[in-house]
């Protein structure tokens, strides 16, 4: 729509098979989510969770993989820049995850919103500046 | 397109980071606003899309337009812009909610939101395992 696949393939710095595995996470997650609030209310916030995990942990896995292959064909600097962005945003993102679903799951009021919500105000900032490194 | 990607990328940006600082100010009880204007962010970013996509296909309509591959062309700009209002609709619908305006079911609000990740999936999932 606003950028095209290699487009954001490149600022992302996923394949688009992550990017899939991501969506189909977040598609899994918001039916959890539906379900727990309308239906199921005694279900813990972290099973609702398992799929945002799941995602995270199998992304990490992949890119392992796919830094060990470059890394073996010689292409040690793009597997070492890889691997350290791909695991800088996923670990932003699991603290956010498992921040909200720590408040979640026990109804209290800290920690504020602000401080879940900091690891994307990190990762925003990140991204800004490697779309400037990609253009 | 004809913005360069660096605008794009800044345009997304500060329609997020703004989105962002407004829900958690809101979330956290730090101020008092309606939902409708802590998504004011949203609907700004969407109807900016809206507006670009509808001048794309309106170029289709100039003496000049080349309607080789424009099939395609035509195809993907209509999903582009069905996806725009199912978020629409999905934000519109939560604001509702979330403002006490309706009670219907979270699962209900949710119809487009997946209609959309299943489309957004569809789309990606024919660019991986077709190229």
């Amino acid at each position: 729509m606003l950028f095209s696949l290699r487009e954001l393939v490149q600022w992302l710095g996923f394949a688009t098979f992550e990017l899939f595995l991501h969506l189909a996470a977040l598609l899994a997650f918001s039916v959890f989510v539906a379900l727990r609030v309308d239906l199921l209310t005694t279900v813990s916030w972290w099973l609702v969770f398992v799929p945002l995990f799941a995602a995270d942990g199998l992304s990490t896995y992949f890119t392992a993989i796919v830094s060990i292959r470059l890394y073996q064909e010689g292409e040690e600097r793009l597997a070492v820049l890889r691997l350290l962005w791909v695991l800088t945003v996923l670990s932003l993102k699991l603290v956010c995850e498992v921040l909200l679903c720590q408040k979640l799951a026990e109804q209290t009021r800290d920690p504020l919103f602000g401080l879940i919500v900091s690891p994307l105000f990190v990762l925003l900032q990140l991204l800004m500046i490697r779309a400037c490194r990609v253009n | 397109m004809s913005m360069s990607l660096a605008q794009r990328v800044l345009l997304t940006w500060i329609f997020s980071l703004i989105f962002l600082i407004m829900l958690v100010l809101k979330l956290d009880d730090k101020i008092h606003w309606n939902w409708f204007l802590v998504f004011l962010p949203v609907w700004t970013f969407d109807t900016i899309l809206l507006l670009m996509l509808i001048v794309k296909m309106a170029g289709r309509c100039k003496p000049g337009f080349d309607p080789r591959n424009a099939g395609d062309n035509l195809k993907k700009r209509v999903w582009y812009l069905v996806a725009i209002l199912l978020k629409l609709a999905f934000s519109l619908l939560l604001c509702a909610r979330l403002q006490d305006l309706t009670n219907i079911w979270l699962s209900f609000i949710c119809i487009p939101l997946w209609a959309l990740l299943i489309g957004a999936m569809v789309e990606l999932g024919y660019n991986v395992f077709h190229f």
